[in-house]
């Protein structure tokens, strides 16, 4: 691996790096902007607490005292949108690994180069990863940012790490996404599943979350969102265990779609 | 001596699909091509040209069979086969956001030695009159396919792999790009140049193979194809055809396929033209004009009727 195909992802996607970050940023300062007036708070979190749990929980709030916070407020609800906004970039990416240049015939020239399939599809990874931890990054520093100059009362080390946490997840929506697509050789069967799989965890997460019950308990442990929730820094009761559970799997998957794209013929 | 071989493929099949839908895409080649020969691989629409050269680029897998070039497995050895051959694709992509220079750059830091590759790419550029600073997006498809073969170029492969390399090229530049290939013959390179244009090979290549339904019919010389040449001569008269001007042509040994209509006749002649301009020399001609065969024509010619003639 030379690092020459992860240089030249990064090279053609600072662009998709900031147009991102900035606006997923610009959704933090909006929600910092209201974090920063205790009475919108406490105002939303009474319409909250009017509806049943399971409508909480869409709202990504488990608990409506945690909403009355301002720490609590920006991460029930900036980091379970941004988590949303991110699987579709996420999703984007997945298809950008190889699919897309399979689909268009270019990866007929880039394999007439010396490199191996999967010294390519582990850079071009490795190269989406990077840019998904930058977009991530951009979005909890400006966050963070915003907290301070508008005086939000909340620890800007627990925000930084909620915010941070969004990144395990949506490095394993854009691995699905690759393996679906490499797996398929559909781009649009590929997004079909991968949204399916995106709002199935969304839907798992909401009826484990509020229901009780063995079966509720297995769709919530089915859904990734339940490992990375980012209540669980302003709770402090963050286990790094679930991060890695994500991690594991997108690694499973990356693991995956390498054995099936270097076994199998191209852009057939 | 026997000459060194390049390329050794021994039973390469390939086949698409399965159960009903299984389609047979090349069945059973075998061929060699040897160093420093410049190779036509001649063949319709679908004969299977495509399919053996992604077989030997490791882009497809064989169902049967193997190849070898430089002596190295296709599969087993992609990586370095690729270090060293060139490859410019019938239906070629490339980044569309990205100038010309930006992809000879980055196709060069793959390949290494960036810098001796660029100015070579610099240079192939220029002679095919190649403006590098444009988006690919902004190039005409022509300059698309300029940019194709700069790539497949820019570092001079010892084995360099055309699948109809000058579909959408002036003629300036396909004569730029013949001396090129006289060039590279002349160094002791090998090239693959698959193509469906007779005449192209007929100016290029040493040797050609003719692939028809997934098959190898024959492996010839240049000049073995060119004695079954026939060609079509369209001849307009400022009048209506003369009246025993049919009869005067079917007289003609070398000539068939006589059909006449209105002040226009048309006409299929082996060999020289004379005995035609001899038979119509009674009438006022406007227009004369020769019409190479289609491959098909003469793959069914060297197979059919005048391969008898020709041998």
């Amino acid at each position: 691996m030379s690092g020459t195909i992860v240089g030249a992802t990064l090279r053609a996607s600072w662009k998709q790096i900031l147009y991102w970050g900035l606006g997923l940023g610009a959704l933090g300062l909006y929600i910092d902007f209201i974090a920063s007036s205790p009475d919108i708070i406490s105002g939303y979190a009474e319409l909250l607490g009017s509806m049943p749990p399971a409508m909480l929980q869409a709202f990504g709030a488990s608990d409506i005292a945690l909403l009355t916070t301002s720490e609590g407020w920006i991460v029930s609800i900036f980091v379970s949108e941004a988590a949303i906004f991110l699987s579709v970039f996420a999703v984007l990416a997945g298809l950008s690994i190889t699919a897309n240049d399979e689909h268009s015939g270019l990866m007929d020239v880039i394999l007439s180069l010396p490199i191996s399939r999967a010294a390519y599809m582990l850079e071009r990874w490795l190269g989406y990863a990077l840019i998904g931890f930058a977009i991530v990054l951009l979005c909890a520093l400006i966050t963070v940012a915003g907290m301070m100059g508008l005086n939000v009362d909340a620890q800007t080390d627990v925000i930084f790490m909620s915010v941070m946490n969004l990144y395990p997840g949506t490095l394993l929506v854009m691995t699905v996404t690759c393996l679906l697509s490499t797996a398929l050789r559909r781009r649009a069967a590929a997004i079909a599943l991968s949204a399916a799989f995106v709002v199935l965890s969304y839907i798992f997460n909401i009826i484990g979350a509020s229901a009780s019950g063995a079966i509720a308990d297995l769709m919530e442990r089915l859904s990734y969102f339940s490992y990375v929730h980012g209540e669980d820094f302003v709770l402090g009761v963050y286990d790094p265990a679930n991060t890695l559970v994500v991690l594991a799997a997108a690694l499973i998957g990356f693991a995956l779609s390498l054995k099936l794209f270097t076994s199998r013929d191209i852009g057939i | 001596m026997a000459s060194e071989s390049v390329l050794e493929i021994q039973g390469l099949s390939k086949t698409y699909g399965s159960g009903k839908k299984q389609t047979l895409a090349l069945k059973n080649l075998d061929l060699k091509v040897n160093r420093g020969e410049i190779f036509g691989y001649l063949g319709p629409n679908g004969a299977g040209k495509t399919t053996t050269i992604r077989l030997l680029l490791d882009l497809i897998r064989p169902s049967a069979g193997s190849a070898r070039i430089f002596g190295l497995d296709i599969r087993q050895d992609s990586v370095e086969i690729r270090r060293r051959i060139g490859f410019f694709p019938a239906e070629l992509s490339l980044w569309e956001g990205r100038t010309g220079k930006q992809i000879i750059h980055y196709v060069a830091s793959v390949r290494g030695d960036a810098r001796g590759i660029v100015k070579h790419a610099d240079e192939l550029a220029e002679r095919l009159d190649l403006d590098t600073s444009k988006r690919v997006r902004d190039l005409s498809s022509g300059n698309k396919r300029k940019l194709g073969l700069v790539i497949g170029m820019m570092h001079s492969p010892e084995f360099l792999i055309l699948d109809e390399p000058t579909g959408g090229l002036d003629p300036l530049v396909q004569q730029t790009f013949h001396e090129m290939m006289d060039e590279y013959r002349a160094k002791g390179r090998t090239v693959f140049l698959s193509s469906h244009v007779l005449s192209e090979v007929q100016a290029i290549c040493d040797r050609v193979g003719i692939l028809r339904d997934g098959e190898l019919k024959a492996v010839e010389s240049v000049e073995q194809i060119t004695n079954v040449e026939f060609n079509w001569v369209d001849v307009k008269f400022r009048d209506a055809v003369p009246a025993d001007l049919r009869r005067r042509l079917e007289s003609v040994p070398s000539i068939t396929n006589v059909s006449a209509n209105g002040s226009r006749v048309r006409m299929r002649i082996v060999g020289d033209i004379d005995p035609l301009l001899r038979a119509i020399s009674g009438g006022y001609v406007e227009m004369l004009h020769v019409e190479e065969p289609s491959l098909e024509e003469i793959f069914l010619a060297f197979y059919s009727g005048d391969e008898e003639k020709r041998s």
